[in-house]
């Protein structure tokens, strides 16, 4: 079991404005496995992905993943958990503007222990010809795969996607996912991926679905299919 | 309008940027106001002063006594106001009052403090003397064997700078003062001297009057109010402050309003996607403008009014600061209305003018472009700078962000600059007045002892070197010392600026000082006027030597003679390297070459609050100029700070990444400010010669290098220090969020 997460809460504001982002969430997770994690917008997707992802910290609960108690390190702990186990892939990419395709690659590469080839991941993720050229050079999709390829450079033991394809045509999305597959199967990567698309659900090794804060369907997909069939 | 509820949440959300820019404002036009008021303040006082006790414009003395009758013929004749004024030395326990009898129509007394005389056994007397030497008014004074009671302080027009004698190079209030008495008493006192008090008027005949006086009188001497420097140092305090406000007018107030101008249209660019916004929901150009001009509006009135209020809190303390070595001048330090509606009104027209460009430029693009945040997109320069080159991110992220955003990279640059030449500025002032004493010493000879006689000797110089010290006038009336000196003389080096040896033999040469005071070069025939006679002479100008701090023509001393119409081998000055025994009433005085050094040292001691103030002020610029400047950094690098947070950077490593970028501007700004501090100071002690004051040349020494430099780095550093806490407090979440909107 690679995530280990038992009755987590979190709250914002208080009194009368207090909302419960994540009420008493539980869930587990194993090596490799693909969860995709649905719920319409305000159910605590995104609180999910930044308590795994060790962006916040939970009031209440607990966290483990790869046997690394999360819950309670401090900031400076959180900062070296990221490092060294969590990849992140965005909606919008968050690349860094000023930097080339292989420098943003690299800015994660030079704080990882053992990162993997450059042109390793340049070549799976398909933009080895891309490597010099500027984030604003390149389409949406292409701007994905190098956030794909700049989250899977350390070889993560945990990658979280954030709405990957929400800013993406109904093409460019079905590539991602491929990329993102492929990473799973090469590497053998754990990964959430949260998104509004019910679709996306059908890659999973597991669907979690949210509401309110709540973990309203955790169950095993038993018809996975490959991201290529995905009807998006 | 609600949407101007934006002002006050826009001032609390970046208080740091207005805060800075404030201060960047306040403080640049502080330091131009404040020497501007205290410039002022002098040459309002000594104008009133003067005309309120009808100062002299001009003093001589004649070897024959000019009766009464004659003086009123003479001033109907020439259309002038003249007026004897007998005098008395009193030398009592090693202090020398001098005694004056009272005059009606030049050079009056005013009385500063108590009351005048009004019994015989009272005096008032010169009020510096009084303050130095704790006397005050009811005290007894002993001179010579009477005791007097002093019934008040007075100052006089013509003594406010306190020279016991005209030549002295520095004030005496400790040994020497004025005095008056009742008129009675005055009588008493014995044998008086006497001189005659001038004030000349638009249709005077001043040339008539001392062809005249010489002609009948034979004038022994004549002093000028624009040659006395009992008076012109007063003046020349005023012009010194005037002239520091310029210099610093022409540089800090004027980058200063440039960086923050810079910043200001950075700022309406950081805010495009909100202009967008309203512009897609139909605010107008016009009003959209008028919005954002209020934004920048805000440091340049909060700036101006406060420079008004703080320039009016110190103009006083500021004006009185530089007059220590003055009889206590009641100076009124006032800020002038209209520079205080001035100093709100430009900056913030700038402000605004920077911030409406800004906008309209921004106007004109594309609302879908305005709304993405992409309205100033364009190819930055260097963008692809180093793109393939195995060189580490960091460093090709830094190049890049310096040179793709060069507004951002001038602020940091003009505030170290900025920073590091007010410091150095100050500092130089100081250095090259302390250097002056020293070159000034050397310049002057290598004697140690210099005694000018009160009568003309043609033999026994007293084991000294003897030379002939006398004076000419230009046709402007503007006086150059004559000396004349033997070639051999082993005290004098006379060498031309490329440092060759001179030869007096071959006529009359000029000191460099001269040149430039009179504009005559190498090869000129010029006419020069006996001060006495107003007897007209052609010379002309053999050479020039170096020597910037005599205004002299320097000739053998049979020339001297023939020039100044005395005896050929007479001589009135002796210079020596030890003491020499003359007898007393020979010496009319007597000065130690140490003299002009000890008086650069007074007068550096007196500028180190002044130093001390420009130093603070360098680095509050410094410190402000780079934390706008790096602030903008770092609010413009959220997203890509908050990234790094999240790809698993510490804080200290993000640090390095980021608040390094402007480290090679350091080195830079430092070495442009170097040549503009020589450049500036330059210029200043260049017009200062105007004023009668000598050419200092401008020099900084290592260890002002030294404190500027560590003094910059330190404030700059410091900016990047306190900026730390900003990149700590910059929240992942927040900026996702922000992504994501």
């Amino acid at each position: 079991m690679l995530i280990n997460l038992k009755n987590a809460v979190k709250k914002y504001g208080s009194g009368e404005t207090l909302v419960y982002a994540l009420d008493h969430a539980e869930l587990t997770l194993n090596e490799g496995e693909v969860c995709v994690v649905l719920g319409p917008s305000g159910s605590g997707k995104s609180t999910l992905l930044n308590m795994l992802g060790g962006l916040d910290a939970l009031d209440e609960g607990e966290l483990t993943v790869g046997g690394r108690k999360v819950t309670g390190l401090s900031q400076e702990q959180r900062t070296d958990y990221r490092r060294e186990d969590v990849g992140f892939v965005f909606q919008f990419y968050n690349l860094i503007p000023d930097l080339t395709v292989e420098e943003n690659i690299e800015v994660v590469a030079d704080i990882s222990d053992k990162p993997l080839p450059m042109d390793e991941v340049l070549h799976a993720l398909d933009i080895e010809k891309y490597r010099r050229r500027f984030p604003k050079e390149l389409s949406g999709g292409q701007q994905q795969r190098v956030a794909i390829a700049r989250a899977m450079i350390k070889n993560p033991r945990l990658l979280l996607c954030d709405e990957l394809t929400g800013a993406l045509d109904t093409k460019s999305s079905g590539q991602a996912l491929q990329f993102v597959e492929k990473m799973n199967n090469q590497f053998g990567t754990t990964m959430v991926i949260i998104t509004h698309n019910e679709a996306i659900a059908g890659m999973a090794d597991r669907i979690v679905r949210l509401k309110d804060g709540r973990i309203c369907e955790n169950r095993g997909n038993e018809r996975k299919i490959p991201a290529a069939e995905l009807v998006l | 309008m609600k949407l101007n509820r934006r002002y006050l949440r826009s001032i609390k959300e970046n208080r740091s940027f207005y805060f800075a820019s404030t201060v960047l404002t306040v403080v640049t036009l502080l330091l131009y106001f404040l020497f501007n008021i205290a410039g002022n303040a002098i040459l309002t006082f000594s104008q009133e002063f003067y005309e309120r006790n009808k100062r002299e414009d001009a003093h001589f003395s004649a070897y024959m006594e000019i009766p009464q009758e004659e003086l009123s013929e003479l001033a109907d004749t020439y259309g002038i106001t003249l007026e004897k004024q007998r005098y008395i030395n009193i030398e009592t326990d090693g202090v020398t009052a001098r005694i004056f009898d009272r005059t009606q129509t030049v050079d009056l007394y005013e009385i500063t403090q108590g009351r005048d005389v009004a019994e015989d056994d009272e005096i008032v007397l010169s009020e510096g003397y009084a303050v130095e030497n704790g006397v005050k008014v009811g005290d007894g004074m002993k001179i010579g064997r009477k005791k007097y009671t002093v019934s008040g302080f007075m100052q006089r027009p013509d003594y406010l700078y306190m020279l016991e004698s005209e030549d002295d190079s520095y004030k005496n209030i400790s040994t020497f003062y004025l005095c008056y008495m009742t008129d009675r008493e005055f009588e008493t006192l014995g044998d008086t001297g006497c001189q005659y008090l001038v004030r000349y008027h638009p249709d005077s005949d001043v040339m008539g009057f001392r062809k005249a006086v010489h002609e009948r009188y034979y004038m022994r001497s004549y002093s000028a109010a624009e040659e006395n420097p009992r008076i012109t140092m007063v003046e020349q305090q005023a012009q010194m402050f005037i002239g520091m406000a310029y210099v610093l007018l022409c540089i800090l107030p004027l980058v200063a309003v440039v960086l923050i101008s810079i910043i200001i249209s950075r700022k309406v660019k950081s805010e495009q996607r909100m202009i967008g916004t309203l512009s897609a929901l139909g605010y107008k150009k016009g009003r959209l403008m008028l919005h954002y001009a209020g934004f920048a509006a805000i440091p340049g009135l909060v700036g101006g009014i406060l420079t008004a209020v703080i320039s009016m809190a110190a103009a006083q303390p500021m004006s009185e600061m530089g007059l220590q070595d003055y009889e206590p001048m009641r100076v009124l330090g006032r800020l002038n209305p209209l520079n205080a509606l001035l100093g709100v009104v430009i900056p913030t027209l700038l402000y605004v003018a920077a911030a409406l460009l800004s906008v309209r430029k921004l106007l004109k693009k594309d609302t879908v472009l305005l709304l993405n945040g992409n309205a100033d997109g364009g190819k930055k320069k260097g963008k692809r700078l180093l793109a393939g080159r195995q060189i580490s991110f960091r460093t090709k992220f830094a190049l890049r962000s310096l040179l793709g955003n060069p507004l951002r990279s001038l602020v940091v640059l003009l505030g170290i600059f900025l920073g590091c030449f007010i410091m150095l500025l100050g500092q130089g002032f100081f250095d090259s007045i302390d250097h002056m004493g020293s070159a000034a010493a050397k310049e002057m000879g290598s004697f140690e002892h210099q005694y000018v006689l009160n009568e003309m000797l043609t033999e026994n110089p007293y084991g000294g070197e003897a030379m002939l010290a006398s004076a000419v006038e230009d046709a402007g009336g503007s006086r150059l010392s004559v000396i004349g000196t033997a070639d051999s003389n082993p005290y004098l080096n006379f060498r031309d600026k490329d440092g060759n040896s001179v030869s007096l033999k071959e006529g009359y040469y000029i000191t460099s000082l001269a040149q430039l005071t009179f504009g005559w070069q190498a090869g000129d025939q010029v006419t020069v006027y006996n001060p006495l006679s107003l007897e007209k002479k052609e010379i002309r100008i053999a050479g020039i030597i170096q020597n910037n701090v005599q205004k002299s023509i320097l000739t053998t001393k049979a020339l001297a003679a023939e020039l100044t119409g005395l005896e050929e081998n007479s001589f009135n000055c002796i210079v020596s390297d030890r003491a020499l025994s003359i007898p007393e009433a020979k010496i009319a005085q007597e000065s130690r070459r140490s003299d002009i050094t000890d008086q650069a040292k007074t007068m550096t001691k007196q500028m180190n609050f002044l130093l001390q103030m420009m130093i603070g002020l360098g680095m509050i610029i410094c410190i402000a100029a780079v934390y706008v400047a790096v602030n903008m950094l770092v609010t413009e690098s959220r997203g890509n700070i908050s990234m790094l947070k999240v790809l698993g950077y510490r804080d200290s490593q993000i640090n390095k990444i980021l608040l390094r970028i402007h480290h090679v501007l350091l080195p830079i700004g430092i070495l442009l400010s170097v040549p503009c501090v020589y450049a500036a100071a330059h210029a200043f002690f260049l017009w200062m010669v105007e004023f009668g004051v000598m050419l200092m040349d401008t020099y900084i020494a290592p260890k002002s290098y030294l404190i500027s430099i560590l003094l910059t780095a330190g404030c700059y550093f410091g900016s990047l220090w306190l900026l730390r806490r900003k990149v700590k407090k910059v929240d992942m979440i927040e900026s996702l969020k922000d992504n994501r909107e």
